[in-house]
């Protein structure tokens, strides 16, 4: 690709969603929206290929749906309420249009097959894309309208994401798609917390995008696309699968590592609020879930050949690692001892 | 105008089911067609005369190539039409869910208290209202309307781009 041609494009995407963060109107954030989606259609058929060229098509047409269900749920708010402000959603009818249509757009449960599908179409860098940047500006129009959200449906939506995100990904052998079901339940999380704390779901985001950021980072890195792959990526560097590892199970939720501060936070919240059965099946949801991240770890890391080994260090190491996966690093594995601080801040 | 509205919105629900009971492309799009001059219709009907304008040209020189494209595409001997058993049960169908959801959602209410009741210059008065925002106060958003048709054209010279660097070829 042109780099001129490169640069508008990244930079549309980027502008197209912060259009819609710092939008208080309903047309001026759909306009952002429109200019993000169509910004990132050429980023995904970069590698030029069918599989990418039938990824994007499959990207245009959902979040194009999804695009065209926000539009109408505003005009149809404003046409019964007669204002155009993102915040006063008070239509029942287009509350729950806006809900599923940013549920289609996030790759929620019941509308979440074409995320896997667009990633393992795509490159890993752009899949990182997919994950992180992308579900910006979607989570900004729940964030927005929070106040007039059916507790209900997203709840219903929360659990369905994080239960079939875990089982669906079970059954992944690519990494990619693997970390697209990642996404969904993390996703799922995040509907969970929405109307009940909403600087809680700002923090899990961020969060869940610097765990997955420097998952990525190290895939991208060992260029593993399968598990067989990451079985025999340790040849390329043996100290970034064992953060690989890390960053896993901290997507996962364990204990040491800072992936476990949210979901610790999430149903703290749930059970303050006496939702007590309801944050016991979320929290069982998720163990399906650190069952396939356990797996890839086990694969990376656990296990070597009963015999004496073959293989060795690639002597020539290509260096293609970002400066910024360190820092990543840090934050993705010991963030944990400030929960006391974050906890009182939210 | 209710009256006239009732059957444009008539029209307009028969023009969908036209397109949506899937005959062959290339009579799917003479309902798009129609389907599009009902719409433009019943913009008027609601007041926005100058918009309903505007998308009635932009819409049908669009269609217009896709009009072509679907003949190109789908040159077949027997075209199933609308008198096709299968098309005319989804025919059916579509009409029997309208009705349906027509009576749940009464859309009769509606109609009678949105219609522009009045006449001559009346009719063209809503929709300037915005038109005019948009090259005063509303300036900046014209050019982020503009930037954005920019980038869809820079985005579609992306995707077809020819010989061995567009995405649209065989590998």
């Amino acid at each position: 690709m042109n780099p001129m041609i490169l640069f508008i494009l990244l930079f549309s995407l980027a502008m197209g969603t912060i259009t819609t963060l710092s939008s208080y109107h309903w047309l001026l954030a759909w306009i952002g929206l429109e200019i993000n989606t169509m910004a990132i259609i050429p980023i995904i058929t970069k590698k030029h290929h069918p599989r990418a060229t039938e990824a994007a098509t499959k990207y245009f047409l959902t979040q194009t749906a999804a695009s065209t269900l926000i539009l109408l749920s505003s005009t149809l708010n404003a046409w019964t309420t007669g204002q155009w402000t993102i915040t006063e959603l008070h239509h029942p009818l287009a509350m729950m249009m806006l809900t599923l249509a940013v549920a289609m757009k996030l790759g929620l449960a019941p509308t979440h097959f074409w995320l896997p599908e667009v990633m393992q179409g795509t490159t890993i860098k752009t899949a990182l894309l997919l994950t992180t940047w992308q579900k910006i500006a979607p989570l900004t129009f729940i964030y927005l309208t929070s106040n007039h959200l059916s507790t209900k449906m997203l709840f219903t939506l929360g659990l369905l994401s994080v239960m079939l995100g875990g089982i669906t990904g079970l059954n992944q052998t690519q990494t990619r798609k693997i970390m697209a079901y990642s996404s969904i339940a993390h996703m799922g999380w995040l509907t969970m917390i929405l109307t009940l704390n909403l600087n809680l779901m700002t923090f899990t985001l961020m969060l869940y995008i610097t765990m997955t950021t420097s998952s990525f980072m190290i895939l991208l890195m060992s260029e593993s696309k399968t598990m067989t792959d990451l079985g025999l990526a340790w040849t390329t560097s043996p100290t970034s699968m064992l953060l690989l590892m890390l960053s896993l199970l901290s997507l996962g939720g364990l204990p040491p590592l800072s992936g476990f501060m949210p979901k610790l936070l999430i149903l703290k919240e749930m059970t303050m609020l006496n939702m007590i059965s309801m944050s016991t099946i979320l929290a069982l949801s998720a163990l399906p879930s650190l069952f396939f991240y356990l797996r890839l770890s086990y694969l990376m890391l656990m296990t070597i050949p009963p015999t004496t080994t073959t293989t060795e260090h690639k002597w020539r190491h290509k260096n293609n690692t970002l400066k910024i996966t360190a820092q990543l690093f840090i934050i993705t594995t010991t963030l944990l001892p400030i929960t006391p601080l974050v906890n009182k801040i939210l | 105008m209710s009256y006239f509205l009732f059957l444009f919105l008539l029209c307009f629900a028969l023009a969908i089911i036209g397109v949506a009971s899937n005959p062959s492309p290339f009579y799917g799009v003479i309902g798009l067609v129609m389907a599009a001059f009902f719409g433009c219709a019943v913009l008027v009907g609601f007041g926005s005369s100058f918009v309903s304008l505007v998308l009635f040209l932009i819409y049908l020189g669009g269609m217009l190539v896709v009009f072509v494209y679907s003949i190109a595409m789908s040159a077949e001997a027997y075209p199933k039409t609308w008198g096709d058993f299968l098309v005319i049960l989804y025919v059916f169908g579509f009409a029997f869910l309208i009705l349906v959801f027509s009576f749940i959602f009464e859309v009769s209410d509606i109609m009678g208290s949105l219609t522009v009741d009045n006449v001559g210059l009346y009719v063209i008065r809503m929709d300037f209202g915005g038109v005019m925002l948009l090259y005063s106060i509303g300036g900046p958003v014209l050019l982020l309307c503009g930037f954005g048709l920019l980038l869809v054209l820079f985005v579609v010279l992306e995707l077809t781009r020819g010989l061995a660097r567009g995405a649209l070829r065989i590998v």
